[in-house]
């Protein structure tokens, strides 16, 4: 069920009710029953098979591990664990990617991974490798209760999309039951509020744009192409950051903070500055996992050792988001982007500074447009049908052609409109959340009562119902 | 303290920080973290390790480099190792 599924609209109260009518010491019980529920609506079996498989292999690893005083000994339960949550993953996500493969080797014509979907498969394996590790390096003590354990794998606001969180920082919040607080109750509603407003009003007008020119890249020339691109680069921050207002939205009615995602990444100065503030909760998780024990490990061989971790790093990073020639590049991109970032950044004040422009306010600016353009560049390869057709797309931008402007624009003039205002609106407030508060501080009583009644309707005037789940939904 | 007083330790390391990170104000203490020096990040801090390991003649495993908090996790990581030398 999705954030924006009726059936979500009438989930959520319900299982609000009975968390608040039960005793504190069971409502962990509530949550975790309402996960699997919220979990079993997706109507695949299998993957209730799989979150049980993951949750028990995890949580014997991790008192395995405990048991034992013994470093090899815990290694082996450590990679045992991994190696586990890893397989399963792995099994669902590249089942297409074998079977197309083993289709053409031995000429059938097996169709099993077509109606397969790994939904929430890959955040929860990546919860549960980070708990196994963080319990190997002794940073948490392994949680007894099964129960508990449980619930921090399938807590349903973060079951389908994240954010990932640290056994750390989740665990201790679904332990306390926390009591009902109207303020949070009703930052809760707002939160979940304003990322409804983003998905359904901004980014799916947005979609309309970027689907329009992705889906036939080839009768359009270098302009309309451009601002295909720019019209994605837009739509998938604003699908993925209203979907991680709308879990943390959910996430505080039951009294459970979860971790923020982003913090204006399209403001970065930098490709490193992008990373630390797009998808944060997933790039702490291949940084602390993938990124460090790499490049520790490979510290003898200087700037080349962290240059070849970093490649290797979004090389994975691609590939978890799915088995296509695509996702590669991408992730190669941005590992290419880090790695050459390593030998320019000693150099990088002295040219500034020998250019004159080092204390230069344009130069910031300068910096967000770069960054700017090389992640979006690399959200072509991310966002196209095959490579041949990012090929395309970043081959005729260059000759900036006119053809097929005007039929690009033709699908909603109207609806051009109320995404450009939609965007000024937003363009303090989602670009820079702290805006949004104060936004809200200033205004009080009537005037708060009246902004919510603009924004309320202008979800359900401007809002595009019922259309496909969220991006980050499929990895 | 392996025959290194701590005091000792601290001030050879805190040497070692202002080289690395390029700063002589830095003046470390036990609680120390990657917060509250400029410029102390993922990048740098292999180079801060090496250094580490070059001058003390140690090296660290991958699991105590990766359990390392703050400067005081440096500290008692380095101290043992030269204990356990002599």
């Amino acid at each position: 069920m999705s954030f924006t599924s009726l059936s979500y609209f009438l989930f959520l109260p319900a299982i609000y009710l009975i968390f608040h009518l039960t005793p504190q010491r069971w409502r962990w019980l509530v949550l975790l029953l309402g996960s699997y529920l919220f979990y079993a609506t997706l109507k695949a079996p299998y993957l209730l098979a799989a979150l049980f498989t993951i949750t028990s292999v995890s949580y014997l690893c991790a008192i395995g591990m405990a048991a034992n005083e013994d470093d090899g000994t815990r290694k082996r339960w450590l990679w045992g664990g991994s190696f586990a949550c890893v397989a399963v993953l792995a099994l669902f996500k590249y089942l297409p990617f074998f079977e197309s493969g083993m289709n053409q080797l031995f000429g059938i014509n097996a169709t099993l991974s077509q109606t397969l979907i790994s939904i929430g498969v890959s955040y929860y394996s990546f919860q549960a490798i980070s708990y196994l590790a963080d319990v190997y390096l002794e940073i948490e003590t392994p949680e007894r209760h099964l129960g508990h354990y449980a619930l921090y794998l399938a807590f349903f606001p973060k079951l389908l999309q994240g954010p990932i969180e640290r056994a750390g920082d989740l665990l201790p919040q679904l332990k306390s039951g926390s009591p009902f607080d109207y303020d949070r109750a009703r930052s809760g509603m707002l939160l979940f509020a304003w990322g409804l407003f983003k998905k359904v009003v901004v980014a799916d007008r947005l979609a309309l744009y970027a689907d329009q020119i992705f889906n036939n890249v080839h009768l359009y020339g270098g302009i309309p192409l451009l601002l295909g691109c720019y019209a994605y680069a837009l739509q998938i921050y604003f699908d993925f950051s209203a979907c991680t207002d709308m879990a943390r939205g959910t996430g505080r009615l039951f009294g459970i903070n979860l971790s923020e995602n982003f913090n204006s990444p399209y403001l970065s100065t930098s490709i490193a500055d992008f990373w630390r503030r797009w998808h944060i909760s997933f790039s702490r998780w291949i940084l602390d996992y993938i990124f460090r024990p790499l490049q520790l490990g490979w510290r003898d061989w200087g700037q080349a050792g962290t240059a070849l971790a970093l490649v290797l790093t979004f090389l994975v990073s691609g590939i978890w988001h799915g088995a296509t020639w695509g996702f590669v590049v991408w992730g190669l991109l941005h590992g290419l982007y880090l790695a050459a970032s390593t030998y320019y950044r000693p150099y990088q004040k002295k040219l500034h500074k020998r250019l004159g422009v080092a204390k230069s306010p344009l130069l910031k600016w300068w910096q967000v447009f770069v960054t700017f353009h090389l992640v979006t560049f690399a959200w072509v390869f991310f966002r196209a049908a095959s490579l041949a057709d990012a090929w395309y797309v970043v081959s005729t931008i260059p000759r900036l052609g006119m053809r097929g402007i005007s039929d690009f624009l033709d699908p909603g003039k109207r609806g051009l409109m109320v995404t450009l205002l939609c965007l000024a609106l937003l363009g303090m407030g989602a670009l820079r959340p702290q805006a949004v508060s104060l936004v809200k501080s200033s205004f009080s009583g009537r005037g708060r009562w009246l902004c919510y009644y603009v924004f309320a309707m202008l979800t359900v005037i401007c809002g595009i119902f019922g259309k496909a789940g969220f991006i980050y939904g499929r990895f | 303290m392996g025959g290194l007083k701590e005091m000792e330790l601290q001030e050879r390391l805190n040497a070692i920080f202002c080289e690395v990170f390029d700063d002589e104000e830095i003046s470390i203490a036990p609680e120390t973290t990657s917060n509250d020096i400029d410029g102390w990040d993922s990048l740098t801090h292999v180079n801060l390790i090496t250094s580490i390991e070059t001058r003390f003649d140690i090296r660290f495993t991958q699991k105590e480099m990766l359990k390392q908090r703050n400067v005081g996790d440096l500290m008692a990581d380095i101290s043992r190792k030269l204990a356990e030398r002599q």
